[in-house]
């Protein structure tokens, strides 16, 4: 499976113009003979919208920017970043990860996890997904999660529990820290869970971040895939824009889950019955 | 207060660059003081645009300021960079001679205004943003005047710590007559921030890396063996200058306000 990763800088509530960024990477995607390209968090958008939300806001199922990705998406799969207005919830905002296949919408994924506090503010705009599901794609069982999700231990459990191989993460994380010797020290952070969250899952793992300046902060960049044994297979650089091809062999995950039986000796009924009584036992 | 000064650089010309052409600029603007703030700020401002896109403005009161002046030609002479002279003293003397003071302080804040004023016609005419030079340091106790050299278009030093200006200082190649200056607002002769503030830098920044960065009370700063007086008073520099750092609040009696919840990113379409 030949993976590209688009670590691009979108421009802030400007539609128009990161259609334009993403079809020519679809472009560049098809040339390189990739099977998948994954975009960062709110790629059609830019990330610190705020009051922009709204103009922001489409409908996958009926968008004409989505109808041009999907077009140009035929043979090749993708990850997209945008802001959700389902018709059936109007006036809700998500902030949303689409798979899309064939130019088809395979699963959507609504950020669960807001991150509501220091530099974040995304509960005041946006509301809180619901979900967290595996679904089946063309290369395996995969899952979607955005940026905090994926640094909450249940976001990766449930995918895990779900029958996820494959987990995509897309990020739009500033960066935060600057005295070590490479990058901002939060990169060190997402690594370091990346890294764990392939070994625990015996899943390869995915993470596509942004790059570029919003309001002062950085975005980090060194997007990153690991293997189902935890090695790092690909990183493209801190904080500059990239276009990262990486091969995978998915006959990994199978190799991995004899030799690491984590999966196999999983038990979510004795997760199940222990959340239930943890979560009735929550006091005010 | 350890920086990784190349990534550091890296980071703040690429924001300074990417900043100024989001809103359609080549150029960047910046007030030589002769003093070390500026000094890395240009050199940084080189790096990113150009030399040839940089202005230096040297606005000296007068004669009084000669070393510091010589030090603002010596880095527009370093780094290359368009460097103009504008004295301040005839501008800022007409209006003192109708409304004298002996008040240095009141001075010194009407001259920082006087140069601001210069600074933001100087951007109109050579359609040039001006970079702020305010520190960390200086921005959370409140060393700044309001409206004067607190204002600019964009500050990359805003989040490093004077010591960490130092250090990018010593990596950018700023030489080193200029890095051993006592730092100054100068805004009267022989002012020093050390003195008007009755500490170091170093200790003045390692109290404000535990308050600020690490979110600690001042008691537990001072459990840090930090001497009490001194966090408590740079603790109530931080809430009393907090009107330096925000925009004024705006009565709200609409249902929707600025500020209250008209809310959009300074970026917006950038």
């Amino acid at each position: 499976m030949k993976i590209a990763l688009a670590q691009i800088a979108p421009t802030l509530g400007n539609i128009a113009t990161n259609l334009d960024l993403h079809l020519d990477l679809i472009e560049k995607a098809r040339r390189a003979k990739a099977d998948i390209l994954v975009f960062p968090e709110l790629s059609l958008t830019g990330y610190k919208l705020r009051d922009l939300v709204e103009r922001a806001a489409l409908n996958p199922q009926t968008s004409k920017t989505f109808k041009k990705l999907r077009e140009a998406g035929r043979d090749l799969d993708m990850v997209v970043g945008f802001v959700e207005e389902k018709p059936q919830e109007r006036g809700q905002f998500y902030n949303s990860a689409a798979f899309l296949h064939k130019g088809s919408i395979l699963h959507i994924h609504r950020k669960v996890f807001l991150p509501n506090s220091g530099m974040f503010e995304e509960l005041r705009f946006f509301a809180q997904g619901r979900n967290i599901r595996a679904f089946d794609s063309p290369w395996g069982r995969s899952g979607m999660l955005i940026c905090r999700d994926f640094l909450h231990l249940n976001a990766n459990y449930l995918l895990f529990a779900d029958g996820a191989e494959i987990s995509i993460t897309i990020s739009a994380a500033p960066g935060r820290g600057v005295a070590g010797e490479k990058g901002f020290a939060t990169s060190r952070m997402w690594e370091l869970i990346g890294e764990t969250v392939a070994r625990l899952t015996t899943s390869v793992v995915i993470y596509c971040n942004r790059v570029g300046f919003e309001d002062g902060a950085a975005f980090a960049g060194g997007s990153f895939i690991f293997d189902p044994y935890g090695h790092k297979v690909a990183q493209a650089p801190y904080f500059d824009p990239a276009f990262l091809l990486a091969e995978i062999d998915l006959g990994d995950i199978r190799k991995a889950r004899k030799a690491m039986t984590f999966k196999r000796d999983d038990k979510p009924e004795v997760t199940l019955a222990n959340m239930e009584r943890i979560v009735r036992s929550y006091e005010d | 207060m350890k920086i990784n000064a190349p990534f550091v650089e890296k980071i703040l010309t690429a924001f300074i660059k990417e900043e100024l052409g989001k809103f359609g600029f080549k150029k960047g603007i910046i007030g030589l003081s002769g003093g070390l703030d500026s000094a890395v700020c240009a050199s940084l401002a080189a790096r990113a645009l150009g030399s040839k896109n940089v202005i230096g403005l040297m606005m000296p009161y007068g004669e009084g300021f000669g070393p510091d002046l010589n030090d603002a030609r010596a880095v527009a002479r370093q780094l290359k960079i368009d460097a103009r002279l504008i004295d301040i003293a005839p501008m800022v003397d007409a209006y003192f001679i109708r409304n004298p003071t002996r008040d240095l302080l009141l001075k010194g804040n009407k001259m920082a205004r006087e140069r601001m004023s210069i600074l933001y016609d100087w951007s109109a005419r050579e359609r040039a943003l001006i970079l702020g030079t305010s520190n960390k340091t200086e921005l959370l106790v409140g060393y700044g005047t309001i409206h004067g050299d607190l204002a600019c278009a964009i500050n990359p030093l805003g989040d490093l710590y004077k010591t960490q200006v130092r250090a990018l200082a010593v990596h950018l190649g700023i030489p080193e007559s200029l890095r051993a200056k006592a730092p100054s607002a100068g805004l009267w002769a022989g002012q020093t921030d050390e003195g008007e503030l009755g500490l170091s830098y170093t200790e003045l920044d390692e109290i404000l890396k535990h308050l600020v960065d690490g979110r600690e009370s001042p008691e537990e700063v001072i459990a840090r063996k930090f001497p009490k007086t001194q966090v408590k008073k740079i603790a109530g520099l931080i809430r009393n200058s907090e009107f330096k750092r925000q925009m004024p609040p705006i009565a709200k009696i609409s249902p929707r306000t600025i500020g209250h919840d008209f809310l959009y990113p300074y970026d917006w379409d950038k």
